[in-house]
């Protein structure tokens, strides 16, 4: 008798723990309203931004005393993630805000609202360049809020401390690595830091060194615009300096997981890192005064070789109960003066050429530092590249762990280089 | 019992007029109790396996419809990922690893307690609690501050001359610290033990003692074959556990199964196709693959099982 029940229990406790293999996921989240149109927003960023989202959102419910506006924000790998989750189950937020690379994807699955179509949301003043990056099939499913570019955050402090030259708007690479050596040669001066963190791990940094040498990531056509040699080349080189000691050892780039407070400037551990400009704010208060940005390496020719990027983009869901307020929201945090005072830059520099214009010159503190660091390339870069092709969303990541690889010694940059152009092809179906 | 049966004056009395009641209806109230169960089973994990079933035979990215592909899923992730041979390697090394320890340390705890007179439920809570915090993301998180390079392991180390640095910014030490987070965890196991241990008659020990018999002895003959259906219990129901181990991995990673996807273990590894890559399809393949796998392992534990667990009641089965 016993042994068959232990047995049956057995086998129960067995059932139920192997169905928790499959359908590990649940949650979800409800709100309401009181006969008052609610509207969810959802976007990714770090807690200034959120201070300041809060604030504009208040305004505007002030001013929209029937609308209510519930929020949620995350880091940006976890935001894509959930919101991916949420929009395949036909579940998006009202309104989103959207990376460059998920606009086609959103845009031709149906998930996005053509925003064209609402008066209520002007764009005479949005920046036309900037404007079409979130046209799709001539609709308009996207609005950019910002540009943004690539920028070496660093402490100024300790960089003349070390007696290095700042950096200038034409120095190349081979500049770059002086600095950095310099910055070894004198590391009692930093409290034992090293230079920055260890490029290899970006492929944000990559497409810079890449456009310096004239290629891009992707081809016009949504090919790879560049070959395993190019990418064993540039790991190569942050390989050097990472024996070197120069820049950041393995064991600090591992632990980067796209906050500031987990890269090896945001630990005290380096003097500088890769980031974009809006972002950056992040290290003001870990930092301090001392806090700059410096642009990324030019090209062999000595012109810059960043380039504006829109650096995110708003957009309804196309099965929102109320797509005129959606748009209504929309416009107020794009064109209205008060909104944009109170978000100054970080998301970037507004895409509303007036705001820009009007309301920029007046903020004070880091918004003023990214205002400036974007104004000294006027006229000076070249084209952006071509809009990143349906498939390549995941590839950053994997573009970091075969680094980690890499950096860990447990592959050489070539078959890490080969491995990762491998992936590449097969995500984006070559 | 019986004895109800036989006597037809009785018939009024309700407990008689149940047992007469037509089985249908008999049947339909136990339907309606089961009810929430049954739906919850169906709605929640019965249909969402029927669909993961099918969706580990397409191709499916969450925004496009699902293109049927037959078994490639299967084929790739067998013979052409290499990173999926890696999260199997990985899993693997941390059941070993986790799994005997915390059934250990869970036993040589038990009986310990056992033996304590005093304050026996603020040990027993106190050694459970593990268990209830562990899960959390938030123990996993302060798991990761503890062992990253300057936390408390780091200092209390190299305070003593070992300099190891962060352990879970090396390859080789960062799955060790996720072994770790579950041994900790062995209050679960530690309350079944010392339920199990209770059942054992004393008699066994005095006789043993009277006959002179050694602790060793008698943890050998008695408590161990005494315990070993328990033992067996708790070995299978954490193994499975810990062939699903995410969260602690996830969490000491930053979700990315590094360094040098070292502490990639396959739900890890599922939960990148699933969500980072976003690979439905495959993620689903690998997720049947695993419940296979699983089913496999228990398979082979319940046969071997005959050889070394031992029913007290068997002799008694056969002499009725």
């Amino acid at each position: 008798m016993r042994k068959k029940r232990t047995k049956a229990s057995c086998a129960l406790a067995l059932v139920l723990t192997l169905g928790g293999t499959l359908t590990g996921c649940g949650g979800g989240e409800g709100g309401g309203s009181g006969g008052k149109v609610t509207l969810r927003f959802t976007w990714w960023g770090n807690p200034d931004r959120a201070a300041r989202t809060d604030q504009a959102v208040k305004l505007f419910e002030k001013r929209h005393p029937n609308i209510d506006i519930s929020t949620s924000f995350a880091g940006f790998d976890t935001y894509k993630a959930k919101l991916a989750t949420q929009a395949a189950g036909g579940d998006a937020p009202d309104v989103m805000q959207l990376d460059y690379r998920q606009i086609n994807q959103y845009a031709t699955s149906g998930i996005l609202l053509d925003l064209g179509k609402h008066r209520e949301l002007r764009t005479k003043d949005i920046d036309k360049g900037l404007l079409a990056t979130g046209v799709v099939d001539d609709k308009q499913y996207a609005l950019p809020v910002a540009r943004g570019a690539e920028a070496i955050p660093y402490d100024a402090a300790l960089w003349r401390k070390a007696g290095v030259p700042e950096p200038t708007i034409d120095w190349t690479w081979a500049d770059w690595t002086d600095a950095m050596r310099k910055l070894k040669a004198s590391k009692k001066d930093i409290g034992g830091r090293v230079g920055s963190t260890d490029p290899g791990q970006s492929e944000d940094v990559f497409e810079i060194w890449l456009r310096g040498r004239g290629k891009a990531l992707y081809t016009e056509g949504g090919g790879l615009g560049f070959t395993a040699d190019d990418l064993t080349r540039f790991w190569e080189f942050t390989t050097k300096l990472r024996k070197e000691g120069v820049v950041a050892p393995a064991e600090q780039t591992t632990q980067m997981d796209g906050t500031v407070e987990n890269t090896p400037l945001g630990r005290l551990k380096a003097v500088s890192d890769f980031n974009w400009d809006a972002p950056s704010s992040g290290y003001d208060p870990i930092v301090g005064k001392g806090l700059k940005l410096a642009p990324l390496p030019a090209g062999d020719d000595g012109k810059p070789a960043l380039y504006y990027k829109p650096s995110m983009f708003f957009g309804a869901s196309a099965k929102s109960q109320h797509p005129k307020q959606a748009a209504q929201f929309i416009d107020f945090l794009l064109n209205d003066p008060a909104a944009g005072a109170i978000l100054g830059a970080t998301r970037g520099i507004p895409a509303n050429d007036s705001i820009r214009d009007k309301v920029l010159p007046k903020l004070e503190g880091f918004d003023q530092v990214v205002s400036a660091y974007q104004k000294q390339f006027e006229g000076k870069l070249k084209d952006p590249p071509a809009a990143p092709p349906k498939g390549d969303a995941s590839l950053q990541s994997t573009f970091t762990r075969d680094y980690d690889q890499v950096s860990y010694e447990r592959l050489s940059p070539r078959e890490a280089a080969e491995n990762y152009i491998t992936e590449a092809k097969a995500e984006l179906k070559q | 019992m019986t004895a109800t049966a036989t006597r037809p004056q009785d018939a009024a009395s309700p407990a008689a007029r149940a047992k007469r009641a037509p089985k249908r209806e008999r049947q339909g109230a136990a339907w309606v109790f089961l009810s929430p169960w049954v739906i919850g089973a169906t709605v929640l994990t019965l249909l969402p396996m029927a669909v993961s079933l099918y969706l580990s035979f397409t191709d499916y990215d969450m925004f496009d419809a699902p293109q049927w592909v037959g078994f490639r899923n299967y084929t790739q992730m067998f013979t052409e990922d290499p990173r999926y041979w890696r999260s199997v390697i990985t899993t693997l090394t941390y059941v070993v690893i986790a799994v005997p320890f915390q059934l250990v340390l869970a036993l040589a705890v038990a009986i310990a307690l056992k033996s304590v007179k005093r304050g026996k439920g603020f040990y027993r809570s106190a050694f459970y609690a593990p268990s209830l915090l562990g899960a959390s993301m938030s123990i996993a998180l302060v798991w990761r501050a503890i062992f990253n390079d300057g936390g408390t392991v780091d200092n209390l180390l190299s305070g003593v001359g070992i300099d190891i640095g962060g352990w879970i910014n090396k390859p080789g030490w960062a799955i060790l610290s996720v072994a770790l987070l579950t041994i900790w965890q062995f209050g679960a196991p530690m309350v079944i033990f010392l339920a199990g241990l209770q059942q054992i008659p004393a008699e066994l020990y005095e006789a043993a003692a009277v006959d002179g018999a050694s602790w060793w002895r008698q943890f050998r003959s008695i408590t161990i074959p005494m315990l070993s259906p328990v033992l067996f219990f708790n070995l299978v129901l954490q193994m499975i556990q810990a062939f699903q181990v995410f969260t602690p991995a996830f969490a000491v990673s930053a979700g990315k199964g590094g360094p040098a996807d070292s502490t990639l273990v396959y739900t890890l590894y599922l939960y990148d196709r699933a969500f980072t890559a976003s690979h439905m399809g495959y993620a689903s393949a690998m997720a049947w693959a695993l419940l296979l796998a699983i089913g496999v392992v228990t398979a082979v534990l319940f046969r071997t099982s005959r050889a070394w667990v031992f029913y007290a009641n068997d002799n008694n089965e056969g002499a009725r």
